[in-house]
């Protein structure tokens, strides 16, 4: 056999299929069925994450690999696979994650025996690794949309999988509705590119539904039925990636699911979204003339938008993953602004500020894939030894899981866009394409680019300060409760799955220009340019923003220059201090019977500046209930509760919830409970199809 | 009956528009036919005519997996399902004739209205140059007026019969007007369909007289949330 893309697909393919089969076999053997499951998914997205790296680096040798999976019954349908760059890309993307998250799972399944089908959850994660794997590559409109569901539906089950809790049940539904209205979306959006090509060709047949005769369709539509398109497409794919107001189910879900699935969802299943609108906007969309202002303006608006209120309610946060949840919405957020700008630059005739904008935004892509997923794999690892995802409740594991807790820095750097790692790179591209920006344009339009990178900078600040609270809270100082004192070190297969993503944070922060170069192929696809060589100065060692008098940074030079700094102290006190006595003492408690964890800064104190801040956003609400005997100041217990208003919950969804409801009771009029009128409802909208069809 | 002169077979056309038109007559013999065992037995002798078109449109096009569809039309829709039917009707022990809501004149109108609808629905394809390509109005004047039969019958069995004919209508289409171009496995899947929803009505058919006494479903009226 040869060791080309597809052969590798071939396997990658086969052995999910495989690997769900054998966890549905061992249903009863929990040991063998995690090895199994887990084990050929480890195979499975090695295959693939080759398959994809050779894919984007020898583009040219191997083409776009095109594969038929099964032979079709159904006119229409195709099961037909094409890799192009894009879809490479992603094929990274997803297989990357999976690999580590799947080593990762083989120690953290551990925790189920016993008390949860291990065999069902793999095979669940198989088919959705699968099913997501082939929404990158699907070549076919229908193909497209079937897995695209059946990703939807598994991971609906491995979402609610802990279904005892009521909490778990209904974000389950809360997702698989929200869901099902973006697939609703996207369903119309690709009816409407099917109309297209067939009015534009006359072929109504199986090849106006091919990926392929989409390329550049917009100039064949309508400008009218183009934007209709984009709209039904932003809100399909936007509700998949979480970008507000769509984001509620996001935030629900991703903390009740075990957390190698959160894991996974957070890093790749919502970059599906990202991927059809990269598709969409980029590949389809667009035709010659490039796509109208309002389009860039519109994704640009919502990604800073997120961005901004995804960070600040984050920041609201003191359950651990649901924190991890709302970055993802910021992250989504950094990454639609990219997109923003590049069909902002497409329109005003900018080709390389659109691919710097647009490798921007995919950049951003895998590095949130990778960090957020080593985020909720470390948040898993604390879980698995404390039980629980109140950071209130946590504290002072960094002693006692010291490897997790490193990682878990790493991933909190990363994502707080600190220099030298990978979440800095890509935010620096951000930027650069959005100062950039200023000049191409002469309407008050121009004026988004400044705002956009200063509402930037202050989602990046925040970041960072969410996460000093993160880390802070949960690792650091005195262990809060009773299982956070006594919980233990994640075992091996776990801090390897992690390990792996904080390798690759580190090679994606300081060998960026290696990267970029992958990513030529996929800009020469989607705007007819390979600026690689334009963004790369210093053979590779040095970062530059496209233009030769804008910025250049070297992050490598920079974890030299700090590695160096770092072992001033120690050299320091090596040369003057060398012989003197160390002494190890207790904190100075001021004087106190020592350091109780009472005594803590809590993860709600820490947020409360910026709750401040930010009040007419949040809305805080406190009660405190005192009890006491003659004075206030002594009390006998106290009550304390402080509430933050979630807006978008309170402003439109419930008020939305109250229409529907009302509505339906209105509906049941309709309902007579006679099957008589049943059949005739149904007899008169058949012959009113029919005539209509006339 | 409009005949397309083009048409590549002329006779073969003929015989099953013949068929195809006898299908439609005892369709509406089923509309005013009160006794449900005759009722039963005009259904078996419809799925004859489906049969025997569907054998004629095989050996015109010699098309082996249309002689199957025939095959399988002759076993179950011709013998199982009028039999199955038979022994339900013994089993309940019905006697009473059939109460139509609707008086047969007025049904009868109503049907020729839906006929004609057929047949102006389906104009656009009469030109087509195939065999067959004026069933196509039969097939959708079957099914209306195999809607019609549901709509117009109380008791359960009957509306399982115009069900049946619903899909009769159905096949019609799918054999006659598609012949070579239906794969298989679509045919096979309706054909399936209606088997198991068959087993399952009669046995909700059996349940409901059980239960309730009466197979009337008008009487149903608390199914409501």
């Amino acid at each position: 056999m040869e060791f080309t893309p597809g052969n590798l697909l071939t396997v990658t393919f086969a052995t999910y299929a495989i690997g769900a089969v054998a966890g549905l076999c061992c249903l009863r053997h929990e040991r063998p069925a995690n090895l199994l499951t887990f084990g050929l998914a480890t195979l499975a997205s090695a295959c693939g994450l080759l398959a994809g790296v050779l894919c984007l680096a020898y583009s040219p040798a191997f083409g776009t690999v095109r594969m038929q999976l099964l032979p079709t019954l159904i006119p229409y349908l195709s099961f037909s696979i094409r890799v192009d760059a894009l879809s490479a890309f992603f094929l990274v993307v997803v297989s990357a994650v999976a690999l580590a998250i799947s080593i990762y799972s083989l120690g953290y399944m551990r925790g189920f025996y016993g008390r949860k089908s291990v065999g069902l959850l793999g095979a669940f994660y198989n088919v959705m690794l699968l099913a997501t794997t082939l929404v990158f590559l699907a070549d076919n409109a229908f193909f497209f949309l079937m897995v695209w569901e059946i990703m939807e539906l598994t991971a609906y089950c491995l979402v609610s999988f802990e279904h005892e809790q009521a909490e778990t049940r209904r974000a389950g539904v809360l997702f698989f509705v929200m869901s099902h209205i973006g697939t609703g979306c996207i369903m119309l959006g690709f009816l409407m590119l099917f109309q297209a090509y067939g009015h534009a060709t006359g072929d109504y047949g199986s090849a106006a539904y091919s990926f392929d005769n989409f390329h550049a369709l917009g100039d064949r539509m309508s400008s009218g039925s183009r934007d209709a398109a984009f709209l039904l497409f932003l809100a399909g794919f936007g509700i998949k990636s979480g970008i507000v107001p769509l984001h509620t189910w996001l935030p629900a879900a991703h903390p009740v699911a075990p957390s190698n699935v959160s894991a996974f969802l957070s890093g790749v299943l919502i970059k599906t979204g990202i991927y059809g609108m990269a598709r969409v906007f980029f590949d389809f969309l667009p035709g010659t003339a490039g796509p109208p202002m309002w389009w860039g303006v519109t994704v640009l608006s919502i990604g800073t938008i997120s961005a901004v209120l995804g960070v600040l309610y984050a920041l609201m946060q003191h359950d651990l993953k649901r924190l991890l949840a709302y970055h993802s919405i910021e992250n989504i957020g950094i990454i639609l602004m990219g997109f923003g700008a590049a069909l902002m630059f497409l329109h005003t005739g900018h080709p390389v500020l659109a691919s710097l904008a647009l490798i921007a935004g995919l950049y951003h892509t895998i590095n949130h894939a990778i960090f957020k997923a080593l985020l909720f794999l470390g948040a898993g690892a604390v879980l698995h030894a404390t039980h629980t995802r109140d950071m209130e409740h946590m504290g002072g594991l960094a002693k006692r899981m010291p490897q997790t807790a490193f990682f878990f820095l790493v991933g909190a750097v990363a994502i707080s866009a600190l220099p030298p790692l990978n979440g800095f790179v890509s935010e620096w591209l951000t930027y650069q394409s959005l100062l950039q920006g200023y000049g191409t344009t002469d309407s008050l339009l121009r004026l988004m680019f400044p705002i956009g990178g200063a509402l930037l900078a202050l989602t990046g600040a925040l970041a960072a300060a969410c996460f000093v609270k993160a880390f802070g809270i949960t690792f650091l100082a005195q262990p809060r409760s009773e299982h956070a004192a006594q919980a233990n070190e994640a075992p091996s297969t776990m801090l390897l799955g992690q390990g792996l993503l904080v390798a690759a944070c580190v090679f994606l922060g300081l060998f960026p220009t290696q990267f970029l170069k992958l990513l030529d192929p996929l800009t020469q696809s989607l705007t007819g340019l390979q600026i690689s060589g334009q963004l790369t100065v210093a053979n590779g060692l040095v970062l530059s923003g496209v233009n030769p008098n804008g910025g250049t940074v070297s992050t490598l030079g920079i974890a030299v220059l700090g590695l160096c700094f770092l072992s001033l102290p120690f050299l320091l006190r090596l040369v003057f201090a060398r012989g003197t006595n160390v002494r190890i003492g207790p904190t100075w408690d001021c004087g106190l019977q020592g350091l109780t964890p009472r005594m803590e800064y809590t993860a709600t104190g820490f947020s409360k500046p910026i709750r401040m801040i930010f009040k007419a956003l949040f809305r805080p609400r406190r009660e405190v209930q005192r009890e006491y005997d003659f004075s206030p100041y002594f009390t006998n217990t106290i009550r304390f509760e402080a509430h933050v208003e979630e807006v978008f919950e309170t402003r439109i969804y419930r008020p939305l919830n109250r229409w529907v409801l009302w509505a339906s009771r209105r509906m049941r009029a309709l309902q007579a409970g006679s099957i008589q009128a049943y059949l005739i409802y149904i007899f008169i909208t058949l012959l009113l199809l029919l005539l209509f069809a006339l | 009956m409009i005949m397309n002169p083009s048409a590549p077979t002329p006779i073969g056309s003929q015989i099953i528009m013949l068929f195809a038109a006898l299908m439609l007559v005892l369709q509406l013999l089923l509309v005013v036919q009160k006794m449900l065992l005759t009722n039963i037995r005009l259904y078996a002798l419809q799925s004859l005519m489906l049969t025997v078109i569907a054998a004629v449109i095989a050996w015109y096009y010699n098309a082996t997996h249309v002689y199957i569809v025939a095959v399988l039309t002759l076993v179950g829709k011709v013998i199982f399902l009028p039999w199955l039917l038979n022994r339900l009707v013994r089993r309940i022990k019905i006697v009473e004739e059939i109460e139509p809501l609707i008086n047969a004149p007025t049904s009868m109108l109503i049907c020729g209205g839906l006929t004609l609808l057929g047949y102006i629905v389906a104009r656009p394809f009469t030109t087509l140059d195939k065999l067959g390509n004026n069933t196509l109005a039969i097939a959708i004047a079957l099914l209306l007026t195999g809607f019609f039969l549901m709509i117009n019958r109380r008791k359960a069995i009957s509306q399982v019969l115009a069900l049946l004919t619903i899909e009769n209508g159905v096949m019609l289409a799918a054999v006659a007007l598609t012949s070579y171009g239906m794969p298989l496995v679509v045919e096979l899947g309706i054909f399936f369909d209606v088997m198991v929803a068959v087993m399952v009505l009669g046995i909700l058919v059996y349940r409901i007289r059980e239960s309730f006494a009466s197979m009337d479903t008008s009487k149903l009226t608390q199914l409501k949330g």
